[in-house]
């Protein structure tokens, strides 16, 4: 039984993905797991995984041709076996083995009953697959005129890249594969600016050359202590400018401060990694700490929310996104539903995440969907700092570093304790400040009481 | 700064030449007593008498044909065509004699005289009074044609196509004769075949002719309030193009727009686009590049319909924000 | 055509009084001439026959009279507007039948640069302001160079040449018009030959002689002989005065007749055989030579002389190069 291979869906709001390349040929046997080809999103490449052991056969999509996620792509046929008659393209590819023509694998459609007999001949003359035509015919079936407007509604696969040509001159200059890119222009085109973002994307991530040289020059202003340099924005800085940018101008930032004891975090850190097995890697107080917000977020919905249209989407899931400092940039990759994961999956999780974003390796998923941000700059030895929201989100908690201070304790003496400034903004458009403050104070608890986590 | 009208600007510029060269003169109808039907040539009359200042009967073929014959044994005519469309009757003078004998002849000639006339509608003057035909003379390899759009152009290009040894059209604008603007009182040159920055910005190139220049500048001050910088290319001498200037501003924008009065079909913003897109400007276009030009019909005698017949200023606000803003 | 003639021949008093004026050296040069004008014509057929000539060209093979009679009343000094079936008005002018050849032939030698070909033949240092593709094309042109003769107040005039076709062209009316109001000092030559290509003069005129118009304008209009060179000459030589004097232009019709087709594509269908014959009794030539009493040892000579003057024209011609293809842009502006 043939086996189709889809466009698979990465993101929630992902529509399409354009394919970068066929990694396997027609023909090719493959394990089920095995790359088939790499396709492209708007933010990073992935690779298509073959969902059966088999015989690469009718490739439908080639290089460069965007495809709406759930359309098939190909098949895995077993030895000897014909690709699906309807599906036949006129030079009627099927695999190596087989002797049978498909011409001869009478007859059409496998909806045999949902389709009247015109319609099924028409569709495998078409090579459209009738279970994807919806049948406005008696009892739904599929007519001749629900195929014909079926092909009229799909893209036309002319294997081009619509682009300007000042995309295309970017292009050829940086190396850049216009494919890769997505178009915002009329019909998809690919314009001049995104393929100017795109290319500098690639330089974002140490494996690509630099494109954006530093230009130097000479001013009058500068004479006497230097010269200017002037560096084009990378893709990345212009993203970030223009998200950060939009936050700032629409969202009303409101922020709340809290020093936190630390004490038993750390001290639930410092056990685990005591107890730890000695295959398991370490334990880090990030994953500890985006535990606690986890299960301050289950508690505080609304702060783990979108704001959209005149409305707030509230998720069900905690994915919260760990900001990542690049040489030049800033990524946020997503931790899934973090309230269901223990710290030890944190860790390895927050860890592989920030390497693959220093080394530009995410897949588009992992910077997809986040709820809540965290970012973290007490390694850097800040104090206390306040975050701009990263929209649609309406939280993000600014984390400082943790510094040993003294503290009365119960009886008013001066006790040494380790302290942390944390600060919550939030957009006032979907949060209130008493909610905000409710939130703050849950953190505080469950920071200084870990083992609330475990309620 | 002293200000003069188009007209008064040509006007001057017809004075000093005259003053300075006895070889010059003037041919046309009514342009003698009665001063030119736009007054372009009042008072020339009484100043250079009725040798100087030639009124002809209504002979459009033989004004040209007398301007050709002057030319080529010493003289430098400049006649006037009464409205642009009155030129149709000298086409085969202009087409075939003025812009052929020099090549024709082996180089051994020359035909240096100016053919002046106004064309453009928005005067109510219905369909045989309205052309804007420069196109059907860009077409002609040995005609220069030139489109002034202000008093000061006008000035600079007629001293500079007088000066010039090729047959010149001379393209005005009716309702540009009563626009004012600066105009030195020296007999200063605009070069043929230079075109003009007229206004700079980053976002989108308009190259306009004549009347279009100043309804495209309008366009730029309204746009600019939104954020959207035009730049705006007015090329003074249609042919030969000197086209750098339009290639280089594309590609520095990577958009262009290109408007003229003329009816777009067979218009010279075909070949605007053609220049833009056969340079090296190609490879920063970043959008289509697009005309906006007279509709392809006669011109109408009712206002509003004669109003809507050609580009507006609003219609190039509009045509410049929809391809500034990736319409297309 | 009617029976009465349509012009007066000249009289044996005027023709010899015609000769004495002219001299006997200068009128053999006129007889001379037209056989050279016959030569060059035949050679020019010759060669195209033998495909060694690329365009097209007009032969006014029985019109030399026309030509040498109306360019030996006048000088370099003066000014030549011509048709395109011009070659005879360019080598009675006095241009050199080298370069005509070399033009004829399409070479860098030529009056043209091998630009303009047998039709556009032009010597603009010797005023000869071009022969013109366009029927009536040189009329309007006229007008200019009057003009420009009147302002610069010189005692030059301007010879404009045309046919019976280019008479009913609306150019011709304006043109005449406005020589006419200001007195331009031009001599309108339409030579009248029959045919406007095929269009016969009896078709496309109403009026017995084209001179006739004169009348429309003011102005003296003269119908002569053109196979006589003498009374072209005198037409000419009087319209010359005319319009020195300041008195304005004139309008002289040569009857004439085109032996040749209209261009080489022409099947003369038109026409009948018999009606070309009975013009060509009328050859100027040996007509010519007649009056000038020759003997025909001496036409013989100077036949042989006009010959050898083609044979080197010719070799000239072949030897000069084609243009080059890198100049194919000059020219066009100045």
């Amino acid at each position: 039984m043939a086996k189709e291979v889809i466009m698979p869906k990465f993101g929630f709001t992902q529509e399409d993905s354009q394919i970068v390349e066929w990694l396997v040929k027609e023909g090719d046997t493959v394990e089920a797991g095995d790359p088939l080809l790499e396709v492209t999103t708007d933010k990073v490449n992935m690779e298509v995984e073959a969902p059966a052991s088999g015989i690469l056969a009718g490739i439908r999509a080639v290089a460069g041709d965007t495809v709406p996620v759930t359309q098939i792509i190909a098949y895995i046929l077993a030895p000897g076996e014909a690709l699906p008659a309807y599906d036949a393209p006129p030079s009627a590819v099927s695999a190596p083995a087989t002797t049978a023509n498909a011409e001869e694998t009478a007859p059409a459609s496998p909806a045999g009953v949902g389709t009247t007999s015109v319609a099924a001949r028409f569709a495998a003359a078409m090579g459209v697959d009738t279970s994807q035509v919806p049948g406005t015919g008696p009892g739904g079936r599929v007519t001749k005129q629900d195929i014909e407007d079926f092909l009229a509604r799909q893209p036309q696969p002319s294997g081009k890249v619509r682009a300007t040509p000042a995309a295309r001159r970017i292009a050829r200059e940086t190396g850049l594969d216009l494919a890769d890119v997505k178009g915002s222009g009329p019909r998809g085109r690919v314009q001049a600016h995104e393929a100017a973002a795109a290319a500098t994307a690639m330089t974002a991530f140490p494996t690509a050359a630099p494109i954006a040289t530093p230009i130097i020059e000479s001013s009058a202003a500068a004479s006497s202590r230097g010269e200017l340099v002037r560096v084009p924005f990378t893709n990345m800085r212009r993203t970030i400018a223009r998200t950060l940018q939009r936050s700032m101008q629409e969202a009303p930032h409101i922020t709340f401060q809290a020093d936190i004891d630390m004490t038993n975090l750390q001290a639930l850190v410092a056990r685990a990694n005591e107890l730890r097995p000695s295959d398991m890697e370490t334990v880090t107080l990030t994953a500890a700490l985006t535990r606690a917000v986890a299960w301050c977020l289950g508690r505080h919905p609304t702060i783990n929310s979108h704001i959209g249209d005149d409305e707030m989407i509230i998720w069900p899931v905690a994915n919260i996104g760990i900001a990542v400092a690049l040489e030049d940039g800033l990524l946020v990759p997503v931790v899934k539903d973090a309230g269901a994961k223990g710290i030890g999956q944190l860790s390895d999780e927050i860890r592989d995440l920030s390497r693959r974003a220093r080394q530009g390796k995410l897949r588009p998923d992992e910077l997809a969907d986040g709820t809540f941000s965290i970012s973290n700059l007490g390694m850097m030895g800040i104090d206390r700092f306040t975050a701009i929201i990263n929209p649609p989100q309406v939280a993000i908690l600014a984390v400082g570093r943790t510094t040993r201070m003294y503290l009365p304790d119960d009886q008013d003496q001066p006790v040494v304790r380790p302290i942390c400034t944390m600060t919550l903004s939030v957009d006032h458009r979907a949060i209130d400040g008493a909610t905000a403050a409710r939130f703050m104070a849950d953190l505080r608890r469950v920071v200084q009481a870990p083992e609330l986590m475990v309620l | 700064m002293r200000e003069l009208t188009y007209a008064e600007a040509l006007r001057e510029a017809l004075r000093q030449k005259m003053v300075a060269d006895e070889r010059i003169f003037l041919i046309g109808e009514d342009i003698g007593v009665y001063g030119g039907a736009f007054a372009v040539t009042a008072g020339l009359f009484k100043e250079f008498g009725a040798e100087r200042v030639i009124d002809t009967p209504i002979s459009e073929a033989a004004i040209a044909g007398a301007c050709i014959g002057a030319a080529l044994t010493g003289m430098l005519p400049v006649g006037e065509i009464q409205f642009m469309d009155f030129v149709t009757l000298s086409m085969e003078q202009l087409v075939l004699q003025a812009a052929k004998i020099r090549f024709m002849f082996g180089g051994k000639a020359t035909v240096p005289m100016v053919l002046r006339m106004p064309g453009g509608s928005g005067t109510g003057a219905a369909a045989q009074h309205s052309e804007s035909l420069e196109n059907w003379f860009v077409h002609v390899p040995g005609l220069k044609v030139v489109m002034p759009s202000s008093p000061y152009d006008a000035k600079g290009l007629l001293i500079s196509a007088i000066e010039d040894e090729n047959p010149v059209i001379f393209v005005e604008h009716k309702l540009l004769y009563r626009t004012k603007g600066h105009v030195p009182e020296e007999m200063y040159r605009v070069p043929l075949s230079q075109a003009n920055v007229v206004r700079e910005g980053r976002d989108l190139t308009v190259v306009a002719t004549s009347i279009m220049v100043s309804r495209a500048l309008e366009a730029a001050e309204r746009l600019a309030q939104e954020g959207i910088e035009l730049e705006i290319i007015d090329p003074r001498t249609l042919n030969p193009l000197d086209e750098k200037p339009i290639v280089e501003s594309v590609i520095k924008t990577g958009k262009a727009l290109v408007v003229h009065e003329a009816v777009k079909t067979g218009g010279f913003g075909g070949e605007l686009v053609s220049r833009i897109v056969e340079s090296e400007a190609f490879d920063y276009l970043d959008a289509p590049v697009r005309r906006l030009a007279g509709l392809d019909i006669p011109i109408p005698y009712n206002r509003n319909l004669e109003y809507h017949a050609v580009p507006q200023i609003e219609n190039i606000v509009e045509e410049a924000r929809k391809l500034h803003q990736g319409a297309y | 055509m009617n029976d009465k003639p349509l012009y007066e021949a000249l009289s044996a008093e005027d023709t010899a009084r015609l000769l004495r004026e002219i001299g006997p050296e200068r009128s053999r040069e006129m007889l001379q001439t037209m056989m050279l004008i016959r030569a060059f014509e035949e050679r020019a057929q010759e060669l195209f026959s033998l495909g060694r000539v690329h365009g097209t060209m007009h032969l006014s093979i029985g019109q030399e009279a026309s030509a040498v009679g109306a360019n030996f009343a006048l000088t370099n000094h003066d000014y030549l507007l011509n048709t395109h079936r011009g070659h005879g008005h360019v080598l009675a002018w006095g241009s050199e039948v080298d370069l005509m050849m070399a033009e004829f032939l399409g070479r860098e030698a030529g009056y043209c640069r091998g630009r303009g070909g047998s039709m556009h033949i032009a010597d603009v240092s010797r005023n000869n302001l071009g022969a013109n593709g366009i029927v009536g094309g040189g009329i309007p042109i006229s007008v200019g160079v009057g003009l420009s003769i009147k302002s610069r107040k010189t005692d030059q005039v301007c010879l404009s040449v045309f046919g019976d076709g280019a008479a009913n062209e609306g150019a011709f009316h304006e043109s005449l018009n406005m020589a006419s109001i200001w007195d331009l000092p031009i001599i309108y030559l339409c030579e009248n030959n029959q045919y406007a290509m095929s269009m016969a003069v009896s078709h496309a005129f109403n009026i017995e002689r084209i001179s006739q118009r004169a009348c429309a304008y003011n102005i003296v209009g003269v119908t002569i002989d053109g196979n006589d060179p003498l009374a072209v000459y005198q037409a000419v030589g009087e319209a010359k005065a005319r319009a020195q004097a300041g008195n304005g232009p004139t309008l002289i019709e040569a009857i004439t007749y085109r032996w040749k087709g209209h261009s080489k594509s022409d099947r003369e269908a038109y026409r009948t055989r018999d009606e070309v014959k009975e013009w060509q009794q009328r050859d100027p030539i040996p007509h010519f030579a007649r009056t000038l009493g020759l003997s025909q040892e001496e036409v013989a000579a100077m036949q042989a002389e006009v010959v050898s003057r083609i044979d080197a024209a010719v070799a000239f011609a072949e030897a000069s190069p084609e243009p080059e293809l890198s100049t194919i842009l000059e020219g066009v502006y100045a």
